[in-house]
């Protein structure tokens, strides 16, 4: 990004000064990952509601965005199993085409899109620290929404599954 | 949202709608941004252009504005942060149990980092470096976030107490409040950064070498004015390029250049307000420079060496591959900061930092390893040094092997930080010239775990259960039950036993060689799961003899091998530090008989001959070495401990005085020159050589003891009771060694590490 002296001055006091996602308002129930941290992620602010579902203890985190008639949603599953692996593997193949492989995301992740959306898009990513299982998935109920396109929101979930996985270890 | 002038919240609507403020979020493999703007250096000797008037009242004008914009963004954010932040340790230490302060009221903003894309947009051969660098990588790598972890949730700690690993781990989440249970801080664009650029180059002071992070950041700024003054915030990159003595001025301190930047990191020590126990020492890596040869600040070095620092070997200049306009005649320092950890890149998949860490370590000469002498059981004389002596070997015979490892150049310990985690040991083996192993020390298990019998240069902290602290739980470490490091400068003996096959012919091969392993398999396991893959472990030295049954003769001489003399001077310093007082002497004996002019060899004899108490021979002694070089400090320094000895107070003074002059830094003569003074009543010196003594190691016990005694005396309560206070938490702990022994007690296949003469053998 060049930008010349003084015409672009105040665009990038305003993108250093202003730009500040850690400002969001939050409140910090889920464990793996807080309020402010999902709102930058969708940018706008969100509202938490955390789940605890099955016999197995599985926990989900969902934050939503509702930007008036569409919204965004980021919601996290995790569950402790000591068949994380091959459920993994097994959830994996719930991606129906792409799955690749995310280096360094724990002991192992996958990163898949979502295809199953009526309308918007959406990225799955599937990680294992040790016996711990995560599933994320972003996207947004918005048709061609302009800031959540899918390479946006592939960088946005390898964060987010970076920064879960590092509170999972 | 926060309160804004509306032409500023225009401004910020439009970059909104734009996706300009789209997290620059880090990657793994961050992606190399697009060529830098143009930009063509002055020649050299010309002045920077001056501003003209109406550029001065301009930037004058951005200064305002930016000043005022960071304040106010500054006041809000920290309105937001303070109410729910847990003020554990007080309201006036936010950031305890670190040592960090900031410029200025309150909590920083994340976002008055300057990210480091920003940065490399103009230095991309400093941020590729950078992205696959321990320093960016410092908090989130599993192996770290697995230990801060614990600390978490720890259930009578918390989030807070985990301000002790981060002000150096991740000083951005210190300092912007974002470490507390309900904290409202986005953490995704500064956790995956660690040590991001902004950090190290905001620090506007390091006040002492106390470490724990033990810096002051100021708010982040890249460019100064015209009087020098800092303007926060990022400014346009036309700015910095039209002026870059403006933009060094900002982010270049000298103090970055020096070890005791360094030492804000690398050394550190574990609060009471953390253990709830007492001060700890956890690793002191800077002192452990401080005091080495390449400080040339201790006269009490075995070897002499060029000034070094820190950066001089962790920051190398190179030939630089990519456009960075800080390149000086086409070269950069490094920001790899290349030293010994090969887990991080592994686990990243950085190939490029991994194979550079690798030559790192063997391209060093850091280490020499010498199979120096073999004995046969039972028999006294030495067969020493292999290599230059005849001698014969038959079948079944016991034979014990005297290996020396030299820490000859690295600045500081072998291994320098947590030793608990990090791995470094020694392998032995004898081979037949089938390749069959007749003797094999060190090797590793199946489970990837190290045979628990290797002399390894590791240690083991305990708790108060006398259980070794397995997962770098380090706030509940209370003793140490071995510490096999290998000072700087010193050498430490390594004995195995083996006995040779009855029908032992021909040939075998000895190799000795010294591993290093990031890190130890029980902590990849508590991180991973016994379910990774195996980490690299990686030759830092080694060396190999032949062993012929029947006569040997001695050998060529290996270019890589040490000297004789040296080899002789390496087992002397070695039998000392193993309390061999005796065998120490006649191995120094063989250095001054191979280099009678080196006075070194005698003060080596006059020093193990002090130590052991034989005050006569250590004077003939030094006062050998005195005559052969007058000048020696080292010397000197040892003549005051043997006058004082004699009662000779003004030889004494003398020779105290001429060491602190020639080595003002110098921890030993000041505490020596200091007891002094004290003893005879002169406070005032006293005092100058112990808080002399204190502004080079901030911890030295006898600075605290002598101290609090003295100003006691000068009518000084307040300061007798804070150095009475500092040394009584320093001091170890009497009770402490219990604990150790526990440990000891329920692990004999390891006893014999806390001992430092013992032997290595499968009989």
């Amino acid at each position: 990004m060049h930008l010349s002296m003084w015409s672009m001055a105040s665009t990038i006091l305003a993108i250093g000064l202003l730009g500040s996602p850690g400002l969001c308002r939050a409140a910090n129930n889920c464990p793996w990952i807080n309020e402010a941290t999902v709102s930058g992620l969708l940018g706008g602010m969100a509202t938490t509601t955390i789940t605890e579902t099955g016999a197995n203890g599985t926990i989900i985190c969902e934050f939503t965005q509702q930007s008036g008639s569409f919204k965004r949603v980021f919601r996290l599953t995790m569950e402790v199993t000591s068949e994380a692996h091959a459920k993994l593997v097994s959830l994996a193949s719930s991606c129906r085409t792409d799955a690749l492989p995310l280096r360094a995301i724990g002991n192992e992740a996958l990163a898949c899109t979502i295809t199953d959306l009526k309308s918007g898009q959406g990225e799955r990513v599937i990680g294992r620290v040790r016996d711990q299982l995560f599933t994320i998935v972003i996207y947004t109920t918005l048709k061609n929404d302009p800031s959540f396109t899918r390479e946006t929101v592939k960088t946005r979930i390898d964060t987010a599954a970076e920064l879960v996985a590092g509170n999972l270890f | 949202m926060r309160a804004v002038s509306n032409e500023l919240a225009f401004t910020f609507c439009l970059l909104l709608a734009g996706g300009l403020l789209v997290p620059a979020l880090a990657q793994q493999n961050a992606s190399i941004p697009a060529p830098p703007p143009a930009y063509t250096p002055l020649p050299n000797g010309v002045a920077p252009v001056k501003d003209t008037p109406t550029q001065r009242e301009a930037l004058e004008k951005w200064k305002i504005k930016a000043e005022t914009m960071v304040e106010e963004e500054r006041h809000q954010y920290n309105a937001l942060v303070t109410p729910s932040y847990n003020y554990r340790f007080g309201q006036n230490n936010p950031y305890s149990p670190g040592n960090i302060t900031v410029e200025g009221n309150g909590f920083l903003q994340p976002e008055s980092f300057p990210s480091a894309e920003y940065c490399g947009t103009c230095h991309q051969e400093a941020f590729s470096q950078w992205r696959q660098a321990l320093h960016s990588n410092s908090f989130r790598t599993p192996f770290y976030r697995t230990s801060v972890n614990l600390l978490i949730n720890d259930k009578t700690r918390g989030i807070a107490y985990s301000r002790h690993c981060d002000s150096c781990h991740n000083p951005i989440g210190v300092l912007s409040g974002a470490l507390t249970e309900d904290s409202k801080v986005d953490r995704s664009e500064f956790d995956s950064d660690g040590l991001t650029c902004m950090t190290c180059h905001s620090v506007i002071s390091v006040d002492s070498t106390n470490g724990n992070g033990n810096v002051k950041m100021g708010v982040p700024s890249v460019i100064v004015d015209e009087k020098g003054e800092r303007i926060p915030g990022i400014v346009p990159f036309d700015m910095i390029l039209k002026h870059p003595e403006r933009h060094s001025k900002a982010v270049m301190h000298d103090f970055l250049h020096t070890p005791e930047f360094c030492s804000a990191c690398h050394k550190a020590n574990l609060p009471a307000s953390l253990n709830n126990y007492k001060f700890i020492r956890a690793f002191t890596t800077y002192d452990e420079w401080q005091q080495s040869k390449f400080a040339q600040r201790n006269p009490l070095t075995f070897y002499t060496a060029e000034f070094t620092t820190c950066q001089n070997c962790h920051m190398k200049r190179n030939a630089n591959a990519l456009p960075d306009y800080g390149a000086k005649n086409g070269t950069f320092a490094s920001h790899r900061w290349l030293a010994g950890n090969t887990a991080v890149p592994y686990y990243y998949g950085f190939d490029e930092q991994l194979n550079k860490t690798i030559e790192f370590l063997r391209a060093g000469n850091y280490l020499n390893v010498d199979i120096f002498a073999l004995r046969k059981a039972d028999s006294v004389p030495l067969i020493a040094p292999l290599g230059k002596v005849s001698f014969i070997l038959f079948p079944s015979e016991d034979i014990e092997a005297f290996v020396v490892v030299q820490n000859k150049n690295i600045g500081h310990s072998l291994i320098p930080e947590v030793r608990d985690l990090y791995e470094a040991w020694l392998e032995f083996i004898v081979k037949d010239a089938s390749g069959k192993e007749v003797y094999h020390s060190g090797f590793l298990k199946p489970d990837g775990m190290l045979d628990t019998r290797t002399h390894s240069f590791t240690n083991r902290p305990v708790n108060d259960q006398g259980e070794f602290v397995d997962n770098h739980k380090v706030w509940t470490i209370h003793s140490v039950a071995y510490d096999n490091t290998v000072q700087a400068g010193r050498s430490v003996l390594v004995r195995y036993r083996f006995r040779l096959p009855a029908d032992a012919q021909g040939t075998y091969t000895v190799t000795a060689r010294v591993n290093y392993r990031h890190f130890r398999q029980s902590y990849l396991d508590n991180v991973l799961g016994k379910d990774h893959p195996a980490y690299p472990v990686v030759e830092v030295a080694a060396k190999t003899r032949v062993l012929k049954i029947g006569e040997n003769h001695p050998e060529t001489e290996d270019p890589a091998d040490n000297p004789e003399w040296m080899r002789w001077n390496n087992l002397g310093i070695a039998l000392l530090d193993q309390f061999q007082y005796q065998e120490s002497i006649q191995a120094f004996a063989n250095v001054v008989k191979l280099r009678p002019s080196y006075a070194d060899g005698y003060i080596n004899i006059g020093l193990t001959d002090l130590v052991w108490e034989k005050f006569e021979s250590a004077r003939k002694a030094i006062r050998k070495a005195l005559a052969l070089d007058p000048k020696s400090a080292r010397a000197i320094y040892y003549d005051g401990l043997l006058q004082r000895r004699a009662g000779n107070t003004e030889r004494e003074l003398s020779d105290f005085r001429t060491v602190v002059e020639m080595f003002p830094q110098s921890r030993d003569a000041r505490r020596e020159l200091g007891i002094f003074y004290y003893r005879q009543h002169e406070y005032d010196l006293a005092v100058e050589q112990f808080e002399a003594l204190q502004m080079i190691d901030p911890d030295d016990l006898a600075a605290h003891y002598n101290l609090s005694i003295l100003y006691r005396r000068m009518g000084k309560p307040k300061k007798a009771a804070e150095q009475q206070s500092m040394f009584s938490d320093k001091k170890a702990d009497p009770g402490a060694p219990t604990y150790s022994l526990d440990y000891l007690h329920a692990h004999p296949e390891i006893t014999i590490e806390s001992i430092p003469w013992h032997l290595h053998s499968d009989q």
